[in-house]
């Protein structure tokens, strides 16, 4: 590899070799050989242990049971890494998907195959009832009520022994191969398969709008709503997910090791899959198995003193949160070496031409208000935030909402999208009744973006973008994990649009940075965009305006003109009464939570209520000085 | 059901209070649920074990050991938790390092006491006596007594001293705290250690009558939890009721159902708690982490 002496190999790219492109290309092509050579191994494994040792039965298992493990692990990534959801369940589903398999095996003598399938269903049942259960909770209680059902689990394996065998447990489990027993051999390449599926299928969700709704969940999920995404799907979806994967792999360790009990399902037992995903790194595709690798490499290490495993490994726990609080893949991408190159960023002129992937709204009956409220009441304890409003938009217009600090703006908005529940007055969409739910009025094409930037910080700005997507994407959640064609083709389209778009708002060249990484008005201006790209028909905007440049303000004063040329109702909640007086066709002022004055913003502007309001009651100024 | 059951989980149930004390205690300034705390109650009982059962000396000794290493236990557990929660940055950390310095302590009893099914010293009085036709063991008096002394104790040093004061600020906002000049840092130190010997010595007290084996201690945390939820987590009172209705149901649908039901009951309870009330009973809503 080159030194730092020698010349950079890129042409003009200031500081060390390690942004060069050819340090880029060498670093691809060796960790491309080195997975390649891992898996070779690993395929090989069993030739090579019976050609090297006596014991090669031992030495595959120790390789099949880290493979398990990871299948675990994987799961665990997905739903703390990926869903925002800190499960202490998780050895509590291999227990259980371990059950069904035993039973399905042992007592039923069915297939093994048959088994696994049980084991999966069991697990996904189990998931989705203690999430169902703790839909409600907050994350901290969420955790408990996990840890409170890994309980449960032992417990009921440790009572109900029919079926679970009680504190003995199951044994006698074996796979067979029509009347022979699966020799351990063959087996361990059936572990390893599934290890890959499960790789594969954590890596499609992850990269699909399945996983980028679990992410924008995970981040905010009144953000999500306004997405249109249902955050209560989301999660159950992927936690249930999670539970099959989990499932999975206690079918797997009882078919493995021929037994499980409850001890299976102790949380001593489930702390290597934490310690895995930690020391891996959380929130990485691969990050999972290298954790374990490493695990598994150490639990053999000192497996004469296998009484201290528990020990080593909680110590070994607190010391990578301190020394490598991202693991070993979030440390290394983080590196100088490890770094992904990102295009230079270039203050790029904006396009002149209007896309086609901005929204249009045509075929709207005459009259119809895009978005209206009446009377609309809204108390909190004994102050009433709004008062009997009524607010007509229009489509094809820039509605302006505009009045003092407190005066009820926010509220109306979130009271229009439902974030709030109105104590009396009627909202309509086209017309209709707006729906209950606030994913579901994002469903309908009512689109806010908040005061304060809620962008998915730890995802790329593209991705951001995608998310605002989610509502128009119809594959399923299959279609996604198996990438089917119609998933294929929408996700091209998707990223095609998205790009499209962050180049018509002059934010191209940053597609792929992290969204923390731009600066305040390009957050802003992003949120726009991603609020864009999932076509909503209305677009509130809570006070984008603040602190803003000039040149900002401007970008977004011609997005809200092109929006209104293609027939969307913008709304604007402004301070910026310039802004609001250049841009808007319509106003409406509140005060103390009542309309006072709408219309053009010359009526406004020449209103004594507004006037009062804003500046007090001049007459009386004057007579006072 | 025999009134006994009652004397038994009101027993259990003040031991699961002042878990759910410690557990309240650590929380308030930290913004930690300290999956640990449990562990104390099992040092509390190796202690009594250790010393009245194998060394045969008295409990006036054993009283003396428990606090000087619970003490030394909760600054420990400072360490081990607060360190990796401020270096790491994740908000997973804490819960992570808790259970983390859980299971590391669970593991030294472990090896420590592997031959070992229960740790269970003789009491510190033996024998009972009689109320109202009802037996009470001298032991299940003695350790009500002793939790409601602690809870009215630590009521009154929160609402009075000068030190309280500082600790309910810290609770409220710890940045704030620090402009105020009130040493933050200490307090957190102070809690841990609070929280470790109150739970090691309802360990102590509780280790000749309820079973305490050395891998038990996360069980303890979460009956603990449970009543904190139940009674909302941060006020003593709160702590007691809690504990009292946790011990009670546990010990009621044990001694009537029989077996380990009685965990289920605990656990269902606060599913269904969490379920209908998602910030506790009596609780004000305890902000997301």
């Amino acid at each position: 590899m080159a030194t730092v002496d020698s010349s950079p190999g890129g042409v003009g790219s200031p500081g060390s070799v390690f942004d060069s492109a050819a340090y880029h290309r060498a670093r691809t092509v060796v960790l491309a050989v080195l997975s390649v050579a891992v898996i070779g191994v690993l395929l090989a494994w069993p030739a090579i242990t019976d050609y090297y040792s006596y014991n090669a039965s031992y030495y595959n298992g120790i390789v099949a049971s880290a493979a398990i493990s990871a299948i675990l692990t994987i799961s665990l990534n997905l739903s703390m890494g990926y869903g925002g959801m800190l499960s202490m369940l998780h050895s509590g589903l291999q227990l259980a998907g371990g059950y069904a398999t035993g039973y399905l095996v042992v007592k039923l003598s069915g297939s093994w195959l048959l088994g696994i399938a049980a084991s999966v269903a069991v697990g996904t049942v189990v998931a989705m009832l203690v999430l169902l259960v703790s839909l409600r909770a907050t994350y901290l209680y969420f955790g408990m009520i996990t840890l409170a059902a890994n309980l449960i689990v032992i417990e009921v394996g440790r009572e109900w022994e029919s079926v679970t065998g009680g504190i003995v447990g199951v044994s006698g489990i074996a796979p067979k191969l029509g009347d022979e027993f699966m020799s351990k051999q063959a087996f361990y390449y059936v572990v390893l398969a599934c290890l890959a599926v499960a790789y594969i299928l954590q890596r499609n969700l992850v990269r699909s709008g399945v996983g980028r709704a679990s992410m924008a969940v995970r981040e905010s999920s009144d953000t999500a709503s306004a997405m249109g995404i249902s955050p209560a799907r989301a999660k159950l979806l992927l936690f249930g997910v999670c539970g099959g994967t989990a499932g999975l792999s206690g079918a797997l360790y009882a078919l493995q090791l021929g037994f499980i009990n409850p001890d299976v399902g102790l949380l001593d037992n489930g702390i290597i899959f934490f310690v895995g995903l930690f020391l891996g790194g959380i929130s990485t595709l691969i990050g999972p198995l290298i954790g374990v690798g490493l695990i598994a490499v150490l639990v053999e290490l000192i497996k004469d003193q296998a009484r201290y495993t528990t020990l080593v490994l909680g110590v070994l726990l607190l010391v990578a949160m301190m020394v490598i609080p991202r693991g070993v893949v979030g440390t290394w991408k983080a590196s100088r070496m490890g770094r992904d190159r990102l295009a230079e960023a270039d203050d790029e002129t904006l396009p002149d031409e209007v896309p086609d992937v901005v929204p249009e709204v045509r075929d709207v009956p005459d009259g119809v208000a895009a978005l209206e409220g009446s009377g609309i009441v809204k108390h909190f304890g004994g102050v009433h935030a709004l008062d009997g409003v009524d607010v007509r938009i229009m489509p094809g217009t820039v509605h302006g909402i505009i009045g003092p600090n407190g005066s009820g703006k926010s509220t109306l908005v979130s009271c229009l999208t439902r974030y709030h529940q109105i104590d009396a007055g009627q909202v309509r969409i086209f017309g209709e009744e707006a729906p209950h739910a606030a994913h579901r009025v994002a469903h309908a094409g009512v689109t806010r973006v908040f005061q304060v930037p809620h962008l998915f910080e730890r995802v790329s700005v593209l991705d951001n973008v995608l998310t605002g997507m989610r509502t128009r994407e119809t594959y399923s959640w299959f279609g996604a994990l198996v990438r089917s064609p119609s998933y294929r083709r929408q996700d091209r389209t998707e990223r095609e649009e998205a790009r499209e778009l962050l180049a018509f708002a002059g934010l191209a060249s940053r597609a792929d940075w992290l969204a923390s990484s731009l600066s305040h008005g390009q957050k802003r201006l992003l949120e726009v965009v991603r609020a864009v790209a999932s076509r909503p028909k209305v677009l509130i905007l809570d006070e984008p305006a603040t602190g803003l440049t000039s040149d900002e303000l401007d970008a977004l004063g011609r997005l809200c003109r092109v929006l209104r040329e293609r027939g969307l109702a913008v709304v604007l909640i402004e301070h910026n009464v310039d802004f609001v007086m250049g841009l808007c066709d319509e106003l409406t002022v509140l005060e103390s939570g009542k309309v006072i004055e709408r219309g053009t913003p010359e009526k406004v502007r020449n209103s004594a209520a507004v006037l009062e309001a804003y500046l007090g009651r001049p007459d009386l100024v004057e007579e006072a000085s | 059901m025999s009134p006994e059951a009652i004397i038994d989980g009101l027993f259990a149930g003040s031991v699961y209070a002042l878990v759910a004390l410690a557990l309240a205690i650590v929380f308030q300034p930290t913004r930690i649920m300290n999956f640990a705390q449990g562990e104390a109650v099992i040092l509390g009982a190796a202690v009594a074990y250790q010393i009245v059962a194998l060394e045969k000396l008295g409990w006036a000794v054993t009283l003396g050991v428990t606090i000087v290493l619970a003490a030394l236990m909760g600054l420990l557990m400072e360490r081990m938790i607060m360190l990796p929660v401020r270096m790491s940055g994740s908000r997973y950390a804490w819960i992570i390092a808790t259970l983390a310095a859980a299971l590391i302590f669970q593991s030294l009893f472990n090896l420590g006491y592997f031959d070992v099914d229960a740790l269970r010293p003789n009491p510190v009085v033996a024998g009972g006596f009689q109320v109202a036709g009802i037996t009470v063991e001298w032991q299940e008096a003695l350790t009500i007594v002793v939790a409601l002394a602690v809870m009215a104790g630590y009521d009154l040093f929160l609402r009075r001293s000068t030190y309280g004061r500082a600790i309910r600020a810290t609770a409220h906002s710890s940045e704030t705290s620090v402009l105020m000049g009130i040493p933050v840092q200490r307090i957190v130190v102070l809690s841990f250690v609070i929280g470790a010997v109150i739970t090691a010595i309802a360990g102590m007290l509780a280790a000749p009558v309820i079973f305490v084996a050395p891998a038990t201690g996360l069980m303890f945390t979460i009956k603990g939890f449970t009543a904190a939820v139940i009674g909302g987590v941060g006020s003593p009172r709160g702590a007691l009721v809690g504990g009292m209705i946790v011990g009670v149901l546990d010990t009621v649908v044990r001694s009537v159902v029989g077996g380990s039901i009685g965990n289920f009951a605990v656990f269902a309870a606060l599913a269904v708690i969490l379920v209908v009330f998602p910030s506790g009973l009596f609780g004000k809503p305890m902000e997301a982490h």
